[in-house]
């Protein structure tokens, strides 16, 4: 592999690293949201 | 600009900010720097390696001090914080580790060497995957988890300056310091890219670390609601 290959080898290893922590963060905080609101909408039910 | 500004700030400013921020950092690393006369272009992962180092120095930081204020107040919002600051460190360690053996091997011939700057890195990483391994699996009550672990995570941070330090005690394949010092041993031009590239990066874990908060904050939020449910 020639020293140019290392150069985008490092740089996609660090674009695709900050993109996939992203994406999980987003995905997870979407989630904890629906779960609590889900779960407030049930009790909110249960009440009336 | 106080804590609660910034953590308000993580939907409306900050993306945009970060985004600009590092697609111009991208920009200047591969285009506009000039290109090493000895190493040549393989050079130019300074602008990912180096960044990615002092976000986790950063971010270790952030664990350290919120762990030391949990310790002070008992407030779980310090907790948070600390657990947050700890994963965005592991992740940028791991993007050290991994960036600098793509540019060891072109250089140095070998993807790993166990230098006293990598070897400690690799310390590092080690520390803080246990301190989140020991937070999320623990069968100990919140409160002593976060305590025992909020030890733990500034006793880690020790090994912070021992990595900086790391070139100057021992022989190191690693250079001596060219840009934290009164004379920057690098030409303006790529120290001023160098620059841009670690505010951009620190910009990005700053705004990955606040995420992580609010991840920690409703998870906290979600537990109390269940415990209610029961």
């Amino acid at each position: 592999m020639s020293a140019i290959n290392f150069l985008f080898a490092g740089f996609a290893v660090f674009w695709a690293g900050l993109f996939t922590y992203l994406i999980v963060l987003q995905l997870r905080i979407r989630t904890l949201r629906t779960e609590i609101e889900q779960i407030e909408n049930d009790q909110e039910s249960d009440d009336t | 600009m106080n804590l609660n500004t910034l953590y308000n700030l993580r939907w409306t400013v900050l993306p945009p900010v970060v985004g600009v921020a590092i697609t111009v950092m991208a920009g200047l690393a591969l285009v506009s720097a000039p290109t090493e006369v000895v190493e040549g272009d393989v050079q130019r992962l300074l602008y990912v390696h180096l960044p990615s180092a002092l976000a986790s120095y950063l971010s270790f930081g952030i664990t350290a001090v919120c762990s030391a204020l949990f310790l002070i107040t008992r407030d779980f919002k310090w907790d948070a914080g600390a657990q947050a600051a700890a994963l965005v460190g592991l992740i940028f360690t791991a993007l050290t580790l991994i960036t600098g053996a793509l540019w060891g091997r072109p250089i140095w011939g070998v993807y790993w060497q166990w230098d006293p700057r990598i070897t400690t890195t690799l310390i590092l990483f080690l520390i803080f995957a246990a301190y989140l391994v020991a937070r999320k699996s623990s069968e100990l009550d919140n409160e002593r988890i976060a305590r025992f672990c909020s030890v733990y995570a500034i006793i880690g941070f020790l090994d912070v300056p021992l990595i900086h330090m790391s070139v100057r005690w021992w022989r190191t394949l690693h250079p001596q310091p060219i840009v934290s010092r009164l004379d920057p041993a690098l030409p303006t031009e790529m120290l001023l890219v160098t620059l841009f590239s670690v505010t951009a990066v620190l910009l990005v874990a700053v705004w990955f670390i606040v995420l992580g908060v609010e991840i920690e904050l409703l998870s906290q939020r979600l537990l109390k609601i269940k415990g209610r449910v029961r």
